[in-house]
């Protein structure tokens, strides 16, 4: 348990995580009510994708509804699994923002997970957001997680500060998808290892297109241990139908958690 | 969509991009050759074995690539980033004698003309400045013709740098390229002699001096009227053209410590010395000779009296019987003049013949029509070339350049102003006289990683005990390996690191300079360019000067949103307006808190 006890914190799983994968949502969810005397959870999108297309008055317009709805909540502290999330909340919320993966370490891993992968063979690439390349706290949490469950971690020459795009960043796919296909693949090509770990939905999906096989860390955490020569879970996101309903599951689960 | 009107802020940092980027900046190679000669591009070429492909490329500026791989003085070597941080740089004017050797074949020459334009161009002097000028000058259609005083081509390759380093048949063959672009070329016509300036003035409607400087330069010291003092002009001429010297004895002492002293020490082998000797007042570590020339020089056997100064020639019966030198305590006085001081030993050299490589002067053959300034050399404008006679030009050592290729830059520039002229336009018109012939380049790059400091290699080099007696060249070039091994030695200096790390950039341009100028010029963007940046700002990271790309395509967004109704200028992104819609839809949104609903 951190000291401040007095805080009240939310969690926020953005966008992509949640279409993705609403049980490691609620998982998470249901980890850090567990940590936090006072807690709440709050599940919309911060807005990133109308600022990145250049609607910068409706993306204030879209905030402010969002930050209407944490202070609603009375959230002084929002733990954020989103790196866009992340920056977008330092930029111009009023609520203080950490990440998930930096909060992580202090938290502690539980036991029964702690280990679990200590007998798989598996060695990991970290696939590093590129938004966040100079936050090496929460860099860090992400190799301190993948030690925490056993699991054995090669470093790419590319990683951390040195991350590259993998192709999804500035709504480029929908504006020009030749040149995010060669992004894509630029990056797989770029990674030392098969097997890649990843802390952001959409990355995880933009890898998988370019026919790596890639994991969410929260796959790690909250799923099965994962052996080489695995496949990694299928490409969710490419299916807007199945990512909506996805969607709408993680949000009934965090009501269901957090009450 | 409306006119986009970018913001100040997105113009300005397009500006500074525009004006930092060094993705078009030159290599150092190429901007420190008076011709700008793609060093670094045939230097490549050679590396993956593409001798022909090297050829063309050298052949798009210099017409006598195999005469300039042996004599060139290569300022690009000396600004190659493996001599500037290592001392090693790529023997690029050998690799070029390589690249020529192999694959040089007049067939391929480019020989087209543009329509004749009936203006007549003559040029005085078959050297490399007024060959230059010819060729560029026929080229653009009008009739040119040199006439040379010599019954051969080449001026001072030819009669001042020796065969041993320059075989003959190299310049004549090289020198064909001339006439077989239709230049008419006269031998053995002198101006003043067989033909005044005046008769040149009033039958052509251009004159081009480049005659060169041929007038030997001898210091007044005691004893320099005697029978064996000749100069170094004079000397090379006559062993160049007979390879003999009626003057030359078996003890020859050289004054000078320049390419032309070691020339003359060299040569003096050659005609059959015993002895010969070098006194220069610079000491060794500040010869102005080629590292190259002194190190054969002393492979030859020329005693070095570097840091030493003639005083007197000492004669017997009016020949030359010794030359008195003593050692130098400074060149220069404290104002910076040059007033020589002596100190300290007195040697005599025992020698029978003394050449003063000290200088070459220009003569006049305008019979004073044209100003004059040091060394004989025509007063000209340093940027046009233009004399104070309307349609007279002067190009070359003439007009002051030192080494071949600033001469042939100095014809090309010639040439320049006289396209103008004959135009009818301005002599500065549609031209950059900073990168006219040799300039500093911007380029400012760090090494590339892993960068190992691998020695230079140089041609193959005859013996020097056998060498020193014939006339036969002494290098005799690359081997097939040791060329590819030279030429990939190359660091490829260029400013692309951008370019590497951006995938969409490469899309759209060179550099960020040549893809924003549009912006910066016209006040324009293409909406996809702006749309297909990742932000991942791995641009600026690896930028030497950190230019904020990501803030120009991300941030000009908002600008295109504005002059498009609110809305985003692509077509696919009305996915996104969707998918944000739905983003914060009630159907998919929640806020909760612990121990209370909300």
């Amino acid at each position: 348990m951190l000291d401040n006890t007095d805080k009240v914190y939310g969690f926020m799983p953005g966008c992509s995580l949640p279409s993705y994968n609403p049980h490691a949502v609620v998982e998470t969810t249901e980890f850090l009510a567990s940590k936090f005397e006072k807690f709440s959870a709050v599940q919309k999108c911060c807005g990133k994708p109308t600022k990145a297309i250049g609607q910068y008055d409706l993306f204030k317009e879209r905030f402010a509804g969002l930050q209407k709805d944490m202070d609603d909540v009375q959230i002084e502290e929002m733990i954020v699994a989103c790196q866009s999330c992340y920056l977008t909340f330092k930029e111009i919320s009023t609520t203080a923002v950490t990440s998930l993966w930096a909060l992580w370490p202090k938290l502690g891993m539980p036991e029964e997970i702690k280990n679990k992968a200590k007998d798989s063979d598996m060695v990991f690439t970290v696939h590093d957001s590129c938004s966040t390349r100079f936050e090496t706290e929460l860099q860090d949490g992400i190799r301190w997680i993948l030690t925490e469950l056993g699991y054995k971690i090669h470093e790419s020459d590319y990683s951390r500060e040195k991350t590259r795009c993998c192709g999804f960043g500035g709504m480029v796919v929908p504006a020009n998808p030749e040149v995010a296909k060669k992004v894509m693949v630029r990056r797989v090509e770029t990674l030392v290892e098969p097997n890649i770990v990843v802390y952001c939905a959409a990355c995880r999906s933009s890898l998988l297109q370019a026919d790596a096989k890639a994991w969410h860390i929260l796959d790690l955490i909250w799923g099965p241990v994962v052996y080489e020569g695995d496949e990694s879970p299928l490409d969710v996101l490419s299916n807007p139908a199945k990512s909506w309903i996805n969607r709408y599951k993680a949000k009934k689960g965090i009501n269901k958690v957090v009450k | 969509m409306d006119r986009v009107k970018f913001s100040d802020a997105i113009l300005e940092s397009a500006q500074m991009v525009t004006g930092d980027c060094m993705g078009l900046e030159q290599a150092f190679c190429v901007a420190a050759c008076p011709m700008n000669t793609d060093a670094i591009g045939y230097v490549n070429l050679i590396a993956e074995g593409k001798n022909e492909e090297a050829i063309d490329l050298i052949r798009e500026k210099l017409f006598l690539p195999n005469t300039l791989g042996r004599i060139c003085a290569h300022p690009c070597e000396e600004n190659c980033r493996r001599n500037t941080e290592y001392n090693q740089p790529i023997s690029i004017a050998a690799l070029k004698r390589y690249a020529a050797e192999k694959a040089d074949d007049e067939k391929r020459w480019d020989l087209s003309v543009k329509d004749n334009t009936g203006k007549k161009v003559v040029i005085v002097g078959a050297g490399p400045a007024g060959a230059q000028s010819a060729i560029d000058l026929r080229r653009e259609g009008h009739a040119v013709t040199i006439i040379e005083k010599l019954n051969v081509l080449g001026g001072m390759m030819r009669v001042g740098i020796p065969e041993y380093r320059l075989p003959r048949d190299v310049i004549d063959f090289e020198y064909s390229y001339l006439t077989k672009l239709g230049i008419e070329i006269k031998l053995g016509v002198e101006v003043g002699v067989d033909v005044s300036f005046e008769d040149l003035r009033n039958d052509y409607d251009i004159v081009i001096l480049a005659h060169g400087a041929h007038v030997g330069s001898i210091i007044p010291i005691p004893g320099h009227k005697s029978k064996g003092v000749i100069s170094a002009q004079e000397y090379l001429k006559e062993i160049s053209l007979t390879r003999k010297s009626t003057i030359a004895g078996k003890r020859i002492a050289v004054i000078g410590g320049g390419d032309v002293a070691m020339d003359c020490a060299r040569s003096s082998w050659r005609v059959g010395a015993e002895t010969v000797y070098q006194c220069s007042l610079e000491n060794m570590d500040n010869l102005p000779a080629s590292k190259e020339e002194i190190e054969e020089s002393l492979e030859e056997g020329v005693i070095f009296n570097a840091g030493y100064g003639p005083l007197e020639i000492i004669e017997e019966n009016g020949k030359v019987k010794g030359l008195l030198i003593q050692k130098v305590a400074s060149i220069f006085d404290t104002e910076g003049n040059f007033n020589p001081k002596y100190e300290g030993e007195k040697i005599i050299l025992d020698v029978d013949t003394v050449v003063f490589a000290t200088g070459q002067l220009v003569e006049d053959i305008t019979k004073g029509s044209l100003p004059r300034e040091r060394a004989g050399r025509y007063t000209v404008d340093s940027k046009t070339l233009e004399t104070s006679i309307e349609g007279v030009f002067v190009a070359g050592d003439a007009a002051g350049t030192n080494i071949v290729i600033e001469a042939m830059s100095h014809g090309r520039k010639a040439a320049l102003s006289i396209k103008n002229l004959l135009n009818a336009k301005p002599l500065d018109y549609g031209r950059d006289f900073e990168k006219e012939g040799s300039y500093k380049t911007k380029l400012d790059i760090p090494l590339p990683e892993g960068i190992e400091n691998l020695p230079r290699l140089s041609g193959n080099f005859r013996e020097p005990e056998i060498r020193k007696r014939d006339f036969l060249e002494c290098d005799t070039g690359f081997t097939d390996e040791q060329a590819l091994k030279e030429a990939s030695r190359c660091l490829e200096c260029e400013c692309k690191f951008c370019m590497q790390e951006c995938v969409m950039m490469n899309d759209f341009g060179d550099c960020p300079k040549d893809i924003l100028d549009k912006l910066v010029i016209d006040g324009e963007m293409d909406p996809l360019l702006a749309y297909s940046c990742n932000g991942c700002d791995n641009c600026t990271i690896v930028c030497p000067k950190e230019l904020p790309l990501k803030k120009i395509f991300v941030g000009s967004r908002k600008d295109f949103v504005a002059a498009n109704n609110g809305k985003s200028p692509i077509p696919g992104h009305k996915v996104i307006n969707m998918h944000q819609l739905l983003g914060f839809s009630w159907l998919f949104t929640t806020k909760r808190k612990k121990g209370g609903r909300k």
